[in-house]
């Protein structure tokens, strides 16, 4: 925990700043920086087409209250980032002051982002609050996926957090597209989670933007007839965006199941649009 | 009674106050802006059975009013009166498309806040709602019912309690009229849920007062995924 500041600016628990380019058909950082607990790993390439794979890790296992994370991934022109962590983003109980994630993305021409982050984690009394904001160029291509779980408390019983808010500000070429914003506190007696509204029986919620030129209708009703399999109980939502991009919703039991949803689309899109193999994040 | 007079008199008190005319017209669930043809999800739920009589829609019902509607809508409404520029009204317009995810529910705004401008602008003289007007027709807004409502509202001077308030039970009362067809229940069994749901309205209405601006667009998966799936849903009574 923190102790009292001395007057002054104060560095965020942890920040990172990495930029990545496209040098010799290659996604490579062309600056990076972090402090804190805050870090990436050092990237691979997954496959041969280019794109580059950072993970970031947070080597403090775990957000406090008052903690507050600064993350700027920018993807210049042409380059291809896939983005993970190594594990669960884990909050821990934040008496006094949420934690609090700022991310802000920038997408230049032809750039395109993979941001596939683990699943989060809130535990008793723990308060989280993400921001997102992106920034697209008109041809630039965004895929995004997060899954909220029903968190963890001593007694194993289910959503003890305070509160859980998740908030992605999408513009594409100046414009506002999308605004994505989910607010969880399981206390709120006017909206029950458990309501035919919120999770019903469901435990486990995932959520994907995507944002490219080659989304369309036809793609949205083929990620619909693909998916459907995987969704018995008919849970899972998809609609195309005031632009070229969709929104999809999905509700389950457990981050595996929600997973596997997920990835099938984002391996759809990787196939399609740039002829890759299924992902395979070999996470250990 | 005392000093009782037989012409009528002409006492402030006695007049209602000049904006509860045009809000009651406004306001009435007969008014033309295609609230009839728009469940906003509600028929998914109707499909699945989980809305099927009087007790289950009155909880649908509450429960749609304190997330979606509480934080587009009704927010909307409330900034929109604090709003101290066009640019801040334009922002608002484009904040209330773009929290729409679920395709049909951006369309519904856009339809039925063009008949709302169009209703608007025929009751009232007023020179923000024609703005508001002309910026959609120019293709700069893209038109929400909440903003053209609230643009009413203001240039009526109706305070922000009963502006919020009216506009949350007039959407309960047009989703309440299509309950009554889609369910179907009895009309005096609409009426009963539409009782029943005043202290919703009005906790909404006070918990709109104090929301903050990261607020906006929060909205409930359930609905926002039955909202999608009516995209696809199979004989419908509804387009949205």
């Amino acid at each position: 925990m923190t102790e009292a500041q001395p007057a002054g600016p104060q560095l965020p628990t942890g920040e990172l700043r990495l930029a990545v380019g496209r040098r010799g058909g290659r996604g490579v950082a062309t600056s990076q920086y972090y402090q804190g607990a805050l870090r990436v790993i050092r990237p691979h390439y997954l496959d041969a087409s280019g794109q580059v794979a950072y993970t970031i890790v947070n080597p403090g296992g775990g957000y406090l209250g008052g903690d507050v994370y600064d993350v700027d991934i920018q993807v210049e022109e042409q380059a291809r980032l896939l983005l993970t962590t190594q594990s669960a983003t884990k909050i821990y109980r934040t008496p006094g002051a949420p934690a609090v994630q700022h991310t802000r993305i920038r997408l230049g021409p032809g750039a395109s982002l993979e941001y596939l982050p683990d699943q989060i984690i809130a535990y008793r009394d723990a308060t989280y609050r993400q921001q997102t904001v992106v920034e697209l160029a008109a041809d630039s291509s965004l895929v995004m996926c997060d899954v909220v779980t029903p968190g963890w408390s001593p007694d194993g019983g289910l959503f003890r957090y305070e509160e859980v808010r998740l908030r992605n500000e999408i513009h594409r070429d100046g414009r506002l597209l999308a605004l994505d914003n989910l607010l969880i506190r399981p206390g709120d007696p006017a909206s029950p989670l458990s309501g035919m509204l919120f999770l019903e029986d469901y435990s486990h919620l995932g959520s994907m933007l995507v944002v490219d030129p080659r989304v369309d209708d036809g793609l949205v009703q083929e990620l619909r007839d693909l998916l459907a399999p995987l969704d018995p109980g008919g849970q899972l939502g998809l609609s195309l965006l005031n632009g070229p991009g969709f929104a999809l919703r999905a509700l389950s039991r457990s981050t595996g199941a929600l997973n596997k949803t997920l990835f099938a689309a984002v391996d759809l899109l990787r196939h399609r649009w740039y002829r890759q193999q299924p992902l395979n994040l070999r996470k250990y | 009674m005392q000093n009782t007079r037989t012409e009528p008199r002409e006492a402030p008190a006695h007049r209602p106050p000049s904006y509860w005319l045009p809000l009651l017209q406004l306001a009435d669930s007969a008014l033309p802006t295609g609230a009839f043809s728009h469940s906003f999800g509600l028929e998914t739920f109707l499909e699945r059975g989980l809305v099927r009589d009087e007790e289950t829609f009155r909880i649908w019902l509450s429960h749609f009013i304190h997330t979606q509607l509480t934080h587009s809508d009704g927010l909307a409404i409330r900034l929109a009166l604090e709003a101290g520029s066009a640019a801040e009204l334009r922002e608002l317009d484009a904040l209330l498309t773009a929290q729409a995810l679920p395709r049909q529910v951006r369309e519904a705004g856009v339809k039925m806040g063009a008949r709302m401008l169009q209703i608007a602008s025929a009751i009232l003289d007023s020179a923000e709602v024609e703005q508001y007007r002309e910026d959609v027709a120019a293709g700069d807004c893209s038109g929400h019912p909440a903003l053209a409502f609230a643009l009413a509202g203001r240039s009526l001077q109706v305070p922000l309690p009963e502006l919020v308030s009216t506009y949350l039970f007039s959407t309960a009362t047009s989703l309440t009229q299509n309950a009554i067809r889609g369910i179907p229940i009895g009309q005096d069994a609409g009426q009963r849920v539409l009782r029943r749901i005043h202290p919703d309205i009005a906790a909404a209405t006070v918990r709109i007062a104090g929301l903050d601006r990261s607020d906006f667009g929060a909205t409930a998966p359930g609905l926002e995924i039955a909202q999608m799936r009516h995209e696809r849903q199979r004989a419908r009574m509804f387009m949205s």
